[in-house]
């Protein structure tokens, strides 16, 4: 299991990642979540929430309420072109970092 | 359904008027379709509730992401608001102290024992300003961290 602290700091980019491939409701994204990570890393309903309620906030992603094939309503999110742009800087930011740890804690022999 | 509302209600009861009957307004909307989403897989109701609220985590889940934004802004208003204390002491203690030289230059000339009120007087600013040089160490010492 993850320590939560350092996953924090990315899980904007991971829930917007998650709404770009496909418009969500809030417990499939955290299904999804558990589902990818092989049960890893497990995001608290807690968290999940105020992340997606600031990504709103800064209207990276809007919400409608949409059917379910069983009748339900579900509160969907949906990505935002603005949203599109966050998303892709961070993924850039992401990927340099993952570099530069890489080349850090990379084993030299 | 009732039961997640409260639940909700109930967890985040302390926090800020602001904001809150959003917050908890979404956030048992949110669970609510989580156990509604448990109870199509064949979880009973009951179940369901709980196991939405045991896996839900605590209010600290919640607000560890932003709330050092917040504090943040928080300090920066009590700094401004030092500010304006010092302001307003260094602008009444001028006028006070001006006044006793006032009174003193008019009544006694000969001795000038204006000095030693206005030094008490001047510890009025000098306090403030300790207290906001003080907060700005503060705050400087928490953005190297």
């Amino acid at each position: 299991m993850i320590n939560s602290d350092i996953i924090r700091g990315h899980l904007e980019s991971v829930i917007l990642k998650l709404i770009i491939e496909k418009d969500m409701y809030g417990y499939e994204i955290s299904n999804l979540i558990t589902e990818r990570t092989k049960n890893r890393f497990n995001i608290k309903e807690a968290t999940l929430y105020s992340v997606v309620g600031r990504l709103q906030k800064k209207e990276l992603i809007e919400s409608y309420i949409g059917e379910k094939s069983h009748g339900g309503k579900r509160r969907y999110y949906k990505i935002t072109a603005l949203g599109r742009a966050y998303y892709n800087q961070k993924l850039s930011e992401w990927i340099e970092l993952k570099k530069v740890l890489d080349a850090l804690l990379e084993d030299r022999k | 359904m009732k039961k997640i509302v409260n639940f909700v209600k109930h967890t985040f009861k302390d926090i800020p008027k602001q904001g809150k009957e959003e917050i908890i307004q979404s956030v048992s909307e949110s669970l609510i379709e989580k156990v509604e989403d448990l109870v199509e897989k064949g979880l009973s109701e009951q179940e369901a509730i709980d196991k939405a609220v045991l896996e839900f985590g605590t209010i600290e889940d919640y607000f560890v992401n932003f709330k050092k934004q917040e504090k943040k802004k928080k300090r920066k208003k009590t700094i401004n608001h030092y500010k304006n204390d010092l302001l307003f002491s260094a602008v009444g203690s001028v006028i006070i102290i001006s006044i006793i030289v006032f009174i003193n230059l008019y009544y006694l000339p000969s001795t000038l024992w204006f000095v030693i009120p206005s030094i008490g007087i001047l510890f009025w600013p000098l306090s403030i300003l300790y207290n906001l040089l003080n907060k700005k160490e503060n705050r400087k010492d928490e953005q190297d961290e």
